[in-house]
């Protein structure tokens, strides 16, 4: 079934025209001509539930926002960046009108009177053709009274954190903020803020058009509608396909995505972006349906909805250091366990690739990743640490036989130039004879 | 700055032995953790916009984005992304020229400007490739596309390659953003081509943009794949190591 | 603005019961229950939490996480566990993360022994390390600014500094570059950390990464006594602790006292302290003979000085200067005013109000407090920048502004270092603060001819002087009214009376006047008496002085001038008619901590005088807190007290019988004749003052309440540019005497708007000319003679500020190297000689210094240039040994990193 990639290739979609005759807008204009709370109520119904990462039910998380006629902000987070994700930008790409109409529809339901739609700086010929659209799209009068803006980042992937992204928009270093106060209460300009991903608003329009309890009739009880997913690594068609939530993972990994490539079998994969925990690739974790549920009961989680694969030909250390690396670059550094600890995991992380490591330092890893889970100002350093000691834990057979191999290998008992105190001090000693 | 004679000589000699040393081999990524600050310089206030001279382009384009936020702090990114577009960095008079305008402190600026990938802090070529050598693209070779880029490149000071995060196109992994155009899946010779491209001020790989791709489903239905794509990507070179 | 309610709640804490206020942060509220949560970014005074250490985790039952107890709010029936294996796990954790690249040189750190990362890993981290990567090196220390040096390696990211910087400064030029674990403490471009409040950070940080470049390597925690005093060297009298190692101050920190500080130091007081150390210390009595100034017994300076006193037959006049103590005024009024029988006393360089307006405004109905800055309604400033006049009181402003929205209204002739946070700013004609009241009275009176007539000779507009009025009226009923008494005439005074009674600013909390002094005591040289027109407790006087100085009168009038830390030639206006002033009145008695050009050119008798670290007695705040100046440290050299010089010259001057045995005996004295201090105790002022309006003999000074009085419009001002003078922070002899703050001393400027800039053709950083043409008769100018108007040309830098309204032209005062009170005038012709010069900063930077790894200490030559060649007089013993160089273990450390590496 296809919702949001119903006609997202038909020709010049990106333009108010095509849209329009395709009965764009038209949602949008009956929401207005609805009281909030039965927009909101209808959103509720439908049970959908954030695409961006938390799965928190969107109508739910605006129903949070106070009454009154403060200035009320809307802010979409199109600033994807997790690894492996990319669904956002082919949406948006494709069909920037049901965004901005997703965004019109809930900025009504919650009262929000400013919006924000905050893309990745990367993505400026999205970004283009988003502020095209919006342009048409106010000149066509369909904007109405919101104030509704595009804001391009500038490459930070922390900035997809919901508060980070506020930090972000009102021009400081996108660091995120404590929660308490969330942003629905005190968020954007102090100001009560509904935070949405772009596939989530998107869904709006359509959850106005076939009603909320009809919406809710799709995929399973608790994880309502249809998910873009994006699948890319090691399968023979990666791409973004849409999928009803609760449709088995071997039929996306397979079926849709040609699976791993001829000869190889699939060693794990992250069911939901590189910040999910890897789950191998058993049958039995390959038959879980894909939904929020049934992938949290599995030790994982959906995430943003991007399928990452692994073949058997890859080096889980490899893996694990990409995952490593990433959010050390990425961590903000306002926090010390993610600031600290991604930095020691990446640094012991090449030491075990140097071949100067022992059995005993993926036990210390792992305590480090346990040190860092829940202890993070927000939840990146969890991001880094789960799918890391997650690897440890199914692979750690494969860690410690490449430490073997670099022992039996390294033609010297060498310390390696980056061990420890000892030669640190000898080579100064050494250096100042040559030099004397 | 006044002289320091023994500690300067205390550190010519640590700076003459550093080779030596295996401890420092690979030296600092992040240029201001060494640094002083320049006593001769003076303190970094708000310049003031009498004897601030800025580009009136860049100016009206600063003025227009800080219209747009209920806080003029938020048009930061923007306009700092102006300034980066008129001087091709973020030099310090750039910098300051935003602030002016803005009515911050430079301090402030930079602070932002050195969070952010985007932001260059050095002169750099006119065209700007980034090549993701995140997972799902080094999962596809994307790091030998990256060394082959810098390859292709050379020293010519005309262009600017990166490598970066994930940039949300691993449907065409390997990729690369060449000058905001997303171009994919990349083969090591690629390379050559997008450079020979930009040098000529061609359109890059106008059949691998990522622009008129259908969406998957169709995609894949279609057989219309880049010629030498084989789906999963690394056909001969076998076992994939990503790199690092 | 209503205060905040506290209200108290009950939480578990470990399983016993605490009381608490409700919303204080779990970590303050655990204090109540003498538990202790170990916290480093959490410092309150910072304002919201920021959660960003982590240090401070806690299990509160019903929320799954570990929580922030710094960003907690505690709550009733809260249930908090610290003591739990989850709560300890954590913090071993946190510091174990902390630790990883902190370089654990305590043996050679600053901060060793005093702390916090030290301290809470003994406390609560876990002993040993799993750490055996190589740890991260970088060069250290470096210069931050000349007054901090940083080490990067130990920093531990707590953001304290650069919040200071970003929320409490408001300067902005502390901040983070990079992010992630590549993030570092820096500047932009590599400039220095310059400001008026950067050297806080140095007692911010947690770490030994921040220190001040005149205290490193210099004691250790054992080594050091701590001393509470009160800093004179402004108006703000912030609270200080000196830290005194073998009798000489190390450094100076804050004595956190939110009824006056808030627990902030500026620059000049934390770094100034050099001054009592340095070669132009006065430290023995000096006379002049034929050779100059020569060294001479305590006998023969008292005897000269008491001989001249006795010629003088009561044609003296008195200078007092701002570090003068309420006692030593006290004595030096009572000297001239009931033995001599002079009211020639003067305690300002601006003129003298009339007593009745000078009672007025010190009604203690109409006084606000330094507290009520942060939550007023409205503040309104009165041509003058806190910066300047009241230093601390800048941070005070931002505070309530920031925190509380509290409305900031500024009016004033030259822009101010608020005026960003400014919701309304007015500008107006230097010297036109009087037009500006009289508008603005006749605004809040709807009197529209008063209205137009004043602010055009005000120089402004009736239609801003409209919004500034009503923004006063309708914002709410506690307005602050901030104003410095330089530039207070009378015909200003009886306009700002006008409107604090319209606003009905009298006796309602929160609300009402903070006038900033012109000198440190100033307020209290005036309650002690030391007035023209006024005795003790502002009592009346049968026959006023010259109070003001009309100086060409004074040098007719008599024939002895006392200066008491009073350097006239810098401080007080026309520094012409003060020199002919000097150079004609036959005994010129100095008493004086320093060696100034008053003093060396012109004294007769010179006393030596103690520095205020050496001092004891009290001052008054200007808001009526009475304070408590205690001798951290020994008067060096031959150096007396002051209240005992006075006490015996008194005494030779035959004086009645009383004798005073102590200080403390003299501020007796004090209290008992000054009735609105009568039954104060130095016991009962203590460690933290006391407000005398706040006590039961307030009720002995009541002045009625002001009657609005009719105002006419000042004569406009003339056409043409007019010259307007102000006072940085660092135009004291303090600064130009501490070799620290070389680079602060205030070089001369011209300030010019862009307009008249243009018109003259004039560029930035052109060496430009400023002069008075004489014009006789001209209002406000005394007669034409030698030396006034083209005889005086000030030279330097052209500086456009876009913010300086055409027609003004400003020039620093108090500057040595370019006297701005040699202008008379009003008016000034400025005209550009096409060379380019050096600008200074704002803050006046021009000369580099170095840290790395010792600091600037008072003994080096060089650095009293500033001052003048002449050999010390008095050479200070063990003056020479503080220049050996520091163990600068850390040096040998400066090597490159190994650094992480970033990823990609
Ligand atoms: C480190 C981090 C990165 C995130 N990146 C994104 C992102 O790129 N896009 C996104 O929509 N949500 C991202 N999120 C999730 C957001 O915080 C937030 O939950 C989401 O925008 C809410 O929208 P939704 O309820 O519609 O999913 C990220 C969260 C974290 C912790
Ligand atoms: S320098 Fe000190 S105060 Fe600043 S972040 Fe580092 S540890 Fe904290
Ligand atoms: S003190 Fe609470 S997080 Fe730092």
């Amino acid at each position: 079934m296809e919702l949001l990639f119903k006609d997202i290739d038909a020709p010049g979609l990106n333009t108010l025209r095509v849209y329009e005759q395709r009965g764009g807008y038209e949602m949008s204009r009956r929401a207005l001509d609805m009281h909030p709370a039965t927009a909101l109520e209808e959103l509720q119904a439908s049970g959908v539930r954030g695409r961006g990462g938390a799965g928190f039910a969107m109508g739910k998380k605006a129903s949070f926002l106070p009454q009154g006629d403060m200035d009320k902000y809307l802010v979409c987070n199109a600033d994807e960046s997790e690894p492996g994700t990319f669904k956002d930008r082919e949406l948006m790409q494709k069909n920037p009108h049901l965004l901005i109409e997703g965004v019109l529809i809930s900025a009504h339901a919650v009262g929000a009177n400013k919006a924000f739609i905050y893309i990745r700086g990367e993505y400026d010929y999205v970004a283009d053709i988003l502020e095209a659209a919006l342009a048409e799209a106010k000149a066509a009068g369909h904007v109405g009274a919101l104030d509704l803006w595009c804001h391009r980042g500038a490459g930070a992937y922390i900035c997809g954190e919901e508060t980070a992204l506020l930090d972000s928009l009102e021009g400081k270093r996108g660091n995120p903020r404590l929660k308490p106060p969330f942003p629905a209460v005190q968020g954007l300009y102090q100001g009560p803020t509904l935070i949405n991903n772009v596939e989530t608003l998107m869904n709006a329009p359509i959850i106005l058009r076939m009603g909320g309890a009809e919406y809710a009739k799709i995929g399973t009880e608790t994880s309502t509608g249809t998910k873009v997913v994006s699948v890319s690594g090691c399968v023979q068609r990666p791409g973004n396909y849409e999928v009803v939530l609760g449709t088995p993972t071997r039929e996306i990994i397979f079926d849709l995505a040609g699976g791993p490539p001829e000869g190889r079998s699939i060693k794990c994969f992250f069911p939901g972006g590189s910040s999910s925990p890897v789950l191998p690739g058993t049958d039995e974790n390959l038959d879980l349906p894909y939904d929020f549920d049934a992938l949290q009961k599995a030790g994982t989680m959906l995430g943003s909805g991007a399928i990452i694969v692994v073949d058997d030909s890859v080096p889980i250390l490899d893996v694990c250091m990409k995952t490593a690396k990433f959010y050390r670059h990425e961590s903000c550094g306002k926090c010390t366990p993610c600031r600290e600890g991604t930095n020691w995991t990446v640094k012991m992380l090449e030491r075990i690739e140097r071949g100067e490591a022992t059995p005993m330092d993926l036990d210390i890893m792992s305590s480090i990743c346990d040190n860092i889970i829940g202890n993070c100002l927000c939840v990146l350093g969890d991001a880094m640490a789960m799918p890391v000691s997650s690897m440890i834990k199914h692979f750690r057979k494969e860690f410690e036989a490449h430490m073997e191999h670099m022992q039996l290998t390294s033609t010297e008992m060498s310390r390696g130039p980056h061990a420890g105190p000892y030669d640190v001090l000898e080579p100064i000693g050494v250096a100042t004879a040559a030099l004397g | 700055m006044k002289a320091k004679p023994m500690a300067s000589a205390k550190r010519e000699t640590t700076d003459a032995l550093a080779h030596l040393v295996r401890r420092f081999e690979h030296g600092s990524r992040v240029p201001g953790w060494d640094e002083a600050a320049d006593l001769t310089k003076d303190p970094a206030v708000v310049p003031d916009p009498a004897t601030t001279p800025v580009p009136p382009e860049l100016a009206s384009l600063i003025e227009v984005s800080m219209t747009r936020y209920p806080d003029r702090r938020s048009a930061a990114i923007p306009a700092l992304r102006a300034a980066q577009d008129h001087h091709g960095w973020l030099s310090p008079s750039a910098i300051e020229q935003v602030a002016a305008v803005m009515r911050l402190t430079p301090g402030y600026l930079i602070a932002v400007a050195s969070f952010y990938d985007m932001f260059e802090h050095r002169p750099v070529g006119q065209n700007t490739i980034y090549v993701c050598t995140n997972i799902s693209c080094s999962l596809r070779g994307a790091d030998k596309v990256f060394e082959a880029m810098v390859d292709a490149v050379g020293d010519d000071p005309d262009f600017n390659v990166r490598s970066f995060e994930c940039l949300g196109a691993c449907d065409i992994a390997p990729m690369a953003s060449v000058n905001a155009v997303y171009v994919g899946p990349l083969s090591i010779s690629d390379c050559d081509t997008i450079v020979a491209q930009l040098r000529a001020g061609q359109p890059t790989l106008p059949d691998k943009q990522l622009g008129g791709r259908p969406v998957a489903r169709a995609w894949w239905a279609s057989g219309r794949h880049p010629e030498g794509e084989p789906a999963g990507g690394r056909g001969a070179e076998g076992p994939t190591a990503i790199g690092n | 603005m209503p205060r905040p309610e506290v209200k108290l709640v009950t939480f578990s804490l470990d399983g016993r019961e605490v009381t608490a206020p409700e919303n204080a942060m779990l970590v303050d509220g655990a204090k109540y229950g003498d538990m202790n949560i170990p916290v480093f970014c959490y410092e309150p005074k910072l304002g919201a939490p920021v959660g960003a250490c982590r240090m401070c985790l806690v299990e509160i039952e019903g929320i799954p996480k570990l929580q922030t107890a710094c960003s907690t709010p505690v709550k009733d029936g809260m249930v908090v566990h610290t003591q739990t294996d989850r709560v300890h796990e954590a913090q071993r954790a946190i510091v174990e993360f902390l630790l990883i690249n902190h370089p654990l040189d305590c043996p050679v750190c600053d901060k060793g022994g005093e702390c916090p990362l030290q301290d809470i890993t003994y406390g609560w981290g876990p002993g040993t390390t799993r750490f055996i990567e190589p740890k991260r090196h970088f060069r250290k220390p470096l210069e931050l600014s000349p007054l901090i040096a940083i080490d990067r390696e130990r920093c531990i990211m707590c953001y304290r500094c650069v919040r200071f910087s970003q929320e409490i400064a408001e300067d902005y030029q502390l901040v983070i570059q990079e992010r992630g674990a590549n993030s570092y403490i820096s500047t932009f471009d590599g400039r220095p950390y310059v400001a008026p409040f950067s050297g806080n950070i140095t007692e911010l940080c947690p770490v030994g990464a921040l220190t001040s470049s005149t205290y490193r390597f210099r004691a250790r925690p054992w080594d050091i006594e701590g001393s509470g005093s009160v800093c004179t060297l402004c108006p703000a009298q912030c609270n200080v602790e000196l830290t005194v190692r073998d009798d000489r101050v190390m450094r100076v920190l804050a004595r956190d006292h939110d009824g006056v500080d808030d627990g902030w130091l500026c620059d000049k007081g934390r770094y100034a302290f050099q001054y009592t150390h340095v070669d132009e210390r006065i430290t023995q009595p000096l006379v002049r003979g034929s050779g100059g100034l020569q060294p001479s017994s305590w006998e023969q300076a008292l005897h000269a000085a008491a001989g001249a006193l006795e010629l003088a037959a009561g044609k003296i006049a008195a200078v007092a200067g701002g570090e003068t103590t309420n006692e030593e005024a006290f004595l030096a009024q009572r000297l001239l005013r009931d033995q001599l029988g002079s009211n020639h006393l003067c305690a300002s360089p601006a003129a003298e109000l009339p007593a009745r307006l000078a009672r007025a405004l010190a009604a203690p109905r109409l006084q606000a407090t330094v507290a009520d800055l942060e939550f007023a309604d409205t503040i309104l400033i009165l041509d003058c920048d806190p910066v300047d006049e009241a230093t601390i009181w800048d941070l005070r402003i931002r505070k309530g502004v920031r925190r509380n929205h509290v409305k900031l209204a500024i009016a004033s002739a030259r822009p101010t270092a608020l005026d960003p946070n400014a919701a309304v700013t007015l500008r107006h004609a230097p010297g036109q603060l009087e037009g500006l009241l009289v508008s603005l009275d006749a605004a809040l009176t709807g009197d529209e001819g008063n209205l137009s007539g004043a602010s055009t000779a005000a120089g402004t507009k009736a239609a801003e002087v409209r919004a500034l009025a009503s923004l006063l009226s309708g914002g709410g009923g506690e307005v602050v009214i901030v104003a410095s008494e330089r530039s207070l005439t009378p015909a200003a005074a009886a306009a700002l009376l006008n409107m604090a009674s319209r606003l009905g600013l009298s006796g309602r909390d929160g609300a009402g006047l903070l006038l900033a002094p012109t000198s440190g005591n100033g307020r209290g040289l005036r309650e002690a008496g030391f007035a023209s027109g006024m005795g003790p407790g502002y009592a009346p006087v049968d026959q006023a002085g010259l109070g003001g100085m009309v100086v060409a009168e004074l040098a007719a009038t008599v024939s002895v001038l006392y200066l008491l830390h009073a350097d006239v030639l810098r401080t007080h206006p026309d520094r012409d008619a003060w020199a002919e002033a000097l150079r004609t009145v036959p005994t010129v008695i100095a008493h004086e901590s320093v060696m100034t050009d008053t003093v060396r050119e012109y004294a007769d008798v010179v006393f030596p005088a103690e520095a205020y670290p050496e001092k004891e007695g009290t001052v008054v705040h200007p808001d009526g807190r009475l304070q408590r100046l205690r001798p951290a440290i020994g008067r060096p050299g031959a150096v007396r007290a002051g209240w005992w010089v006075i006490a015996e010259l008194s005494a030779r001057a035959g004086a009645s019988d009383e004798r005073f045995a102590a200080a403390s005996e003299v501020s007796d004295a004090l209290f008992a004749a000054v009735p609105h201090f009568r039954g104060l105790t130095l016991d009962a002022i203590g460690g933290r003052g006391l407000r005398w309006q706040e006590t039961d003999a307030a009720a002995a000074f009541d002045p009625p309440a002001w009657e609005p009085v009719r105002l006419s419009v000042p004569d406009a001002a003339p056409g043409g540019l007019r010259l307007g003078t102000f006072r940085t922070l660092w135009a004291s002899k303090e600064v130009d005497m501490s070799p620290i703050l070389r680079f602060a001393r205030p070089a001369p400027l011209i300030e010019l708007s862009a307009v008249d800039a243009a018109r003259l053709g004039i560029a930035h950083g052109e060496e430009v000319e400023v002069a008075c043409p004489v014009r006789p008769g001209e209002a406000g100018h005394g007669p034409a003679r030698p030396g006034n108007g083209d005889g005086h040309r000030l030279r330097g830098p052209a500086v456009v500020r876009a913010a300086v309204p055409p027609g003004s032209v400003f020039v620093p005062e108090g500057i040595r190297a370019a006297p701005a009170n040699l202008l008379t005038g009003t008016v000034v012709e400025v005209r550009g000689l096409h060379t380019r010069v050096e600008v200074p900063s704002v803050l006046g930077v021009t000369a580099a210094q170095g840290i790395e790894g010792r600091s600037q200490q008072p003994t080096e030559s060089d650095a009293v240039g500033g001052i003048g060649g002449d050999a010390p007089l008095a050479p200070q013993e063990g003056s020479g040994d503080q220049t050996a160089d520091a163990p600068s273990a850390s040096d040998e450390d400066s090597d490159p990193d190994t650094a992480t590496g970033g990823a990609a």
